[in-house]
């Protein structure tokens, strides 16, 4: 049996990560990683230690959340640098901003489903879990996210 | 077939399905061309943020915020892991040195339709929590004074139940039980 601290510390900033590309605020999203573990520990207690059950109530927990307040916009401040070099610096950052607000236009479950799969290392069978949707589903909307963002970036985020 | 490129960044392959994929990067040019986008498009999205905000510790009760965690921190230090029952939290509102003792009484019961707390602190009289939103939590702010105290919530106005995350508890006269919380003056 894994310790919670463990537990806790394997997945904290994935788990961050995570909601903060569904949330798209940082301070929410650090709320919400340790509500989804006191809500973890609630209903689990120490029994058993599952990352995609962790997933699922994160979501809830980032869905709760998006009923009591609006959800915000995608802030790129939440983001370390990208490098030494300042000028590609500049060039990365802003490609890194247009990417993450093209994820921010995605269909909900689509903005879902980049969200678990960049940031997660959750298999396709995982996700559809978390989801509730089946894993043929998972890759193959998966996929067409990707390609909507690509489309969206190609034609200048819109 | 087309998501075998999403399938390749995210080892989903099988072993089948790699033998497809790498006989189509060979012989399909626009699909050798947009898996490559794909792959730069994907490190872009899974660039880390920061996570030096995170606290180290995990938290151990009942926390809206992280902001509960750091205010329980030295209180359940100072009681020896009694405090770490997140479920009552201990909020010292503005001035630490006033002798008040605000607690903050938080559950999640999302099944429950009315919760109330009942406690000595109470003179055992039930009080209405209130929901928060509609997450499943429940709340009560109450002053407290320092000290021993014995409470219990009652779930839609019959079934009486402990705090969850408090270790201590206590058989009452009347065939339940009761949670024991010690509130201790902040250092």
């Amino acid at each position: 049996m894994k310790d919670y601290g463990l537990f806790y510390k394997e997945n904290k900033e994935q788990l961050y990560a995570y909601l903060l590309r569904m949330t798209g605020e940082r301070q929410l999203a650090l709320d919400l990683v340790q509500e989804s573990f006191v809500r973890y520990l609630g209903r689990y207690g120490r029994r058993e230690y599952n990352k995609a059950l962790l997933y699922t109530i994160g979501r809830n927990a980032a869905l709760d959340a998006f009923r009591r307040q609006s959800a915000v916009g995608f802030d790129p401040e939440n983001y370390q640098d990208f490098g030494a070099d300042p000028e590609q610096r500049i060039i990365d950052r802003e490609k890194f901003n247009q990417t993450m607000s093209a994820i921010d236009k995605l269909a909900p479950l689509d903005r879902e489903l980049i969200s678990l799969v960049t940031t997660t290392d959750l298999t396709y069978h995982e996700i559809g879990r978390v989801l509730k949707i089946s894993e043929a589903s998972v890759k193959v909307r998966i996929h067409r996210a990707r390609t909507k963002l690509r489309e969206m970036l190609a034609s200048g985020g819109d | 077939m087309d998501y075998l490129a999403s399938m390749y960044i995210d080892n989903e392959l099988n072993l089948e399905e790699k033998i497809r994929f790498v006989d189509r990067i060979q012989g399909d040019k626009p699909f050798y061309k947009d898996t490559r986008e794909l792959l730069h498009q994907e490190k872009l999205l899974r660039t880390a943020p920061d996570t030096s905000m995170i606290p180290d510790h995990p938290p151990r009760g009942v926390a809206i915020g992280d902001w509960f965690i750091k205010l329980l921190k030295p209180v359940s230090y100072a009681t020896g892991g009694f405090a770490l029952a997140g479920l009552l939290l201990f909020v010292f509102v503005t001035n630490p040195v006033t002798p008040i003792s605000f607690n903050r009484f938080v559950i999640y019961e999302p099944a429950a339709s009315q919760v109330e707390l009942v406690g000595s602190f109470t003179d055992w009289k039930r009080t209405a929590m209130m929901p928060v939103g509609n997450s499943g939590y429940w709340e009560l702010r109450l002053e407290l004074p320092f000290g021993e105290h014995r409470f219990a919530y009652i779930l839609d106005g019959s079934k009486q139940i402990t705090d969850p995350t408090l270790p201590v508890r206590e058989k009452d006269d009347f065939g339940g039980e009761n949670s024991i919380l010690t509130v201790v003056e902040p250092i």
